[in-house]
């Protein structure tokens, strides 16, 4: 770790300063990113989520091009050199999916409305636009198509404007017509369905016939093909797609209030709690139950890795608000502060006290597709422990920390800290003779997960293949297969 | 709980398929003859490329004539072959496709007629010429599905194919093609794996000492071997101890059932259970199109005509390879025991599969 030259050390916070100013090019806010990522100055899902988060706005905002496809590229491409800066850090590949998810939605929706909402979008638009206006012209056609897609008002309206498309229909090319009715109001919503075997062959059903390597398969092989020309709406993309990537930044820095929400269903009046590891997940969700019950709780050190979070908690939080890991101390002195009894144990003794336990509460780092988890080292034991005693282990992760990445090779993922943790240098003879290792991470299989609590509530851990279909589009979950020049 | 063998079985007994003499052509032979005549086709495809021929000799009628037609043929189909599983994911998907592709598109029409009132888009007729359209669709793209069919088995390959390692030791047994694929895959690319193949020695006995040519079981063995991977040949005997040199096991499926448990070849159930003991992932490779809306609770469920258990009090001739005409030997692999199913869709829990139903059926 190189100690901090001047003023602040480099962190999130002094990065997503930097991103924001306009002065600095986003080639450099990449590569900054890119090696504070790479000298783990960024660490944890939250805070990686974060920086890619803004990264991305910014990536956004300042792409030229005007069509859909290149824009889905360009954030393909910064998305790939930050997940192989640091391939362990998901939640980046995550947030990366989700911006791409936002775009793509976004040009479905403007398409959706140049295409087959086109004459109901025009046909309730005209009380609003004047006549004369060119309905074509880009800004016009898509706030068009957004503000009816939400408009409740929508049908009820229809009838008194009748002899609307009469007028616009025939400057409508031919081609929108026939590709409006079937292809892609049918097909486009079940890509991956079973259907997709027998579906029509021009329509956008993308991958089995086209080769896997050509950029962005599904909505911008369809836009190229027919209405790319009409889709000059990037500039009002672009704003929207901010304003998705803004949303999601919210999420961000909501998810563990949200979370914290459901602490009252699940956590009982004198009940025993294990916990492990200072995530600031559970210590909200822990402080937010004792402000109605008491209860205790058992926190088991997670030595010697924490010893790192408290001191730098104990420094003044330098990592801002973002950090994940805090201190044991502060951890203890807040919950203890909100009338909570908290007994710290070291993580050995963790067998021994589960028959008296009622419910481990655990934070994560990643949760996988398969809905196992990658958590702070000692997590995998406990897990094991609860399920011996049927403890019931509940899990808290944000949303973007739910990976579609499935596992194939579980210790690409596992990560080896430092050892001088362990055991210090200075204790020089002992070094010499023995082999010390510091594992980061454990790898908790689903089977050992009762529950996850995510910002949109509890799920049972077979559920959460849906909320990755919600959450990813399919053909965003392999990041590596586009090529990068 | 064991039962006695039922004399007849209790499901489904053959029926002559020329008594239904609604039908144009004999679904059953055109069934056969399509498996027989392309070894790489799967049952489901199979039946739908079927379904494809009868819908093409038979005039277009009514939507309701044509399912009907549609139904008694995959009645007759059901009916006369053994193991109906399979096919009948195939005979669910081409009948559903055909009725919700007409429910959304008469909605579709009949929200663009609403909004285009007397405008220029007003061609709508009805039911009728949309029908025609997915009947044409149909007819003239089945070279399409087919073609679909075998590329969902190389998607499947290239992501199974992460599963193996350099150094993995990978244990399987049956013909599946999707397993093949996926092995040679890996090998293709220079991934240096071992193979443990179990083989059935109860339905080969004679092929085991052979191992390379003869009987369709070692096909896959032959193969890997040519591309230099090294495979072990076991009986299912040995399955639970070359477990302990395993690294995890994948097995092909002839059909995947709504709880997300697979009906397999024989052995696929023993090995299931053995890996979850040893602690061994089980992976299934199977193609979304084998998705089947049956809910098995065991074997016993299973709808297949199935070989019971032959209790004698004399003693007999081991069954030959000929014998046992028109029965199957399929088992039944719950869903605890799996650890994903892999679809050309990417690798899957078994819980989703219900979830990809339900999106056809509702």
């Amino acid at each position: 770790m190189p100690a901090a030259t001047g003023v602040t050390a480099p962190s999130l916070t002094t990065f997503t300063r930097s991103v924001r100013s306009k002065g600095i090019s986003v080639e450099s806010s990449t590569d900054n990113l890119i090696s504070l990522l790479k000298r783990r100055q960024i660490r944890g899902s939250q805070a990686c989520a974060i920086a890619t988060a803004y990264l991305l706005r910014r990536v956004v905002e300042s792409v030229k091009v005007t069509d859909v496809g290149r824009l889905i590229e360009r954030v393909q491409q910064v998305g790939q050199r930050l997940v192989s800066a640091q391939p362990r850090e998901l939640a980046i590949g995550n947030i990366v999916r989700r911006v791409l998810g936002v775009i793509r939605e976004e040009a479905e929706e403007d398409r959706e409305g140049e295409t087959s909402g086109y004459s109901d979008a025009g046909t309730d638009s005209r009380p609003h636009t004047p006549r004369n206006q060119d309905v074509r012209s880009p800004e016009h056609s898509t706030i068009l198509s957004r503000s009816f897609t939400s408009s409740p008002l929508r049908h009820g309206e229809k009838d008194e404007q009748v002899e609307a498309p009469g007028q616009w229909g025939p400057q409508r090319p031919p081609l929108l017509t026939s590709h409006a009715s079937y292809a892609v109001t049918n097909t486009a919503p079940t890509v991956t369905s079973m259907f997709s075997l027998l579906s029509q062959p021009i329509s956008n059903f993308p991958s089995p016939t086209t080769s896997p390597g050509s950029q962005s398969p599904g909505i911008h092989q369809s836009l190229s093909s027919q209405t790319l020309s009409n889709i000059t709406a990037a500039k009002d993309l672009k704003a929207e797609v901010v304003e998705g990537i803004q949303e999601i930044l919210e999420e961000l820095t909501q998810a563990d209030d949200q979370i914290a929400g459901y602490a009252l269903e699940h956590i009982h009046s004198n009940e025993v709690i294990l916990t492990h590891t200072s995530s600031v997940t559970v210590q909200k969700f822990l402080l937010k139950a004792a402000t109605k019950r008491k209860f205790t709780v058992i926190h088991a050190e997670a030595y010697p890795n924490n010893h790192e979070a408290t001191h730098a908690a104990a420094v003044g939080n330098v990592r801002g608000d973002f950090d994940e890991d805090i201190g044991a101390e502060k951890f203890q002195k807040a919950l203890t502060a909100a009338g909570v009894t908290v007994v710290l144990i070291p993580d050995s003794a963790v067998f021994a006290l589960m028959s008296r336990i009622n419910k481990v509460i655990l934070g994560t780092h990643v949760v996988l597709a398969n809905g196992g988890l990658v958590a702070a080292a000692g997590a995998k034991a406990i897990a094991k422990a609860a399920k011996v005693h049927a403890t019931p282990v509940v899990v808290l992760s944000g949303v973007y920390k739910l990976s579609p990445v499935y596992p194939f090779d579980m210790d690409s993922l596992m990560e080896n800290g430092d050892p001088s943790k362990v055991i210090g240098y200075d204790d020089g003879g002992f070094v010499d003779k023995v082999k010390i290792e510091n594992p980061l991470f454990d790898y908790v299989p689903v089977e050992l997960v009762n529950l996850y609590i995510t910002n949109l509530g509890g799920h049972a851990p077979s559920y959460l293949h849906c909320i990755i279909d919600d959450h990813y589009r399919p053909e965003d979950i392999d990041l590596d297969k586009v090529d990068v020049y | 709980m064991l039962t006695p063998p039922p004399e007849e079985p209790p499901t489904t007994p053959p029926s002559n398929p020329h008594e239904n003499t609604s039908l144009p052509i004999d679904i059953t032979q055109t069934y056969n003859h399509l498996l027989h005549t392309d070894p790489l086709l799967t049952h489901p495809i199979a039946a739908i490329e079927s379904l494809i021929t009868l819908l093409s000799t038979s005039p277009a009628g009514t939507i309701s004539e044509t399912l009907a037609l549609l139904s008694s043929a995959t009645n007759t189909l059901k009916t006369t072959i053994p193991n109906p599983i399979p096919l009948s994911a195939g005979t669910d998907l081409f009948q559903r496709y055909i009725i919700s592709t007409l429910q959304s598109r008469s909605s579709s029409h009949d929200h663009n007629a609403r909004g285009g009132g007397k405008g220029k888009r007003n061609h709508y007729q009805g039911g009728v010429e949309d029908f025609r359209a997915i009947r044409a669709h149909l007819l003239a793209n089945s070279r399409l599905f087919v073609q679909r069919a075998k590329e969902a088995r190389g998607k499947i390959a290239r992501v199974a194919r992460k599963f193996v390692r350099d150094g993995s030791v990978v244990m399987t047994c049956g013909r599946s093609r999707v397993v093949a694929a996926t092995l040679k895959a890996a090998a293709e690319e220079g991934v240096r794996f071992r193979v443990v193949y179990a083989e059935d020695s109860y339905s080969y006995p004679s092929s085991i000492s052979a191992g390379t040519t003869g009987s369709k079981t070692t096909d896959v063995v032959g193969e890997l071997r040519a591309r230099g991977v090294p495979v072990a040949v076991i009986p299912f005997a040995g399955v639970a101890t070359a477990l302990g040199e395993t690294d995890f096991v994948i097995v092909g499926a002839e059909s995947v059932v709504e709880n997300g448990g697979v009906v397999s070849g024989m052995g696929t159930y023993q090995m299931g259970l053995l890996a979850k003991s040893a602690g061994r992932p089980f992976y299934v490779g199977a193609e979304s199109h084998k998705f089947v809306r049956v809910f098995p609770l065991d074997w016993g469920d299973l709808p297949v005509r199935r070989r019971g258990l032959d209790f004698r009090i004399e003693e007999k001739e081991r069954r030959g390879v000929g014998e046992g005409e028109g029965e199957v030997d399929v088992d039944f692999t719950p869903p605890e025991l799996i650890t994903a199913i892999v679809t050309e869709n990417g690798v899957q829990t078994p819980s989703a599969v219900s979830e990809e139903l339900i999106k056809i059926w509702y």
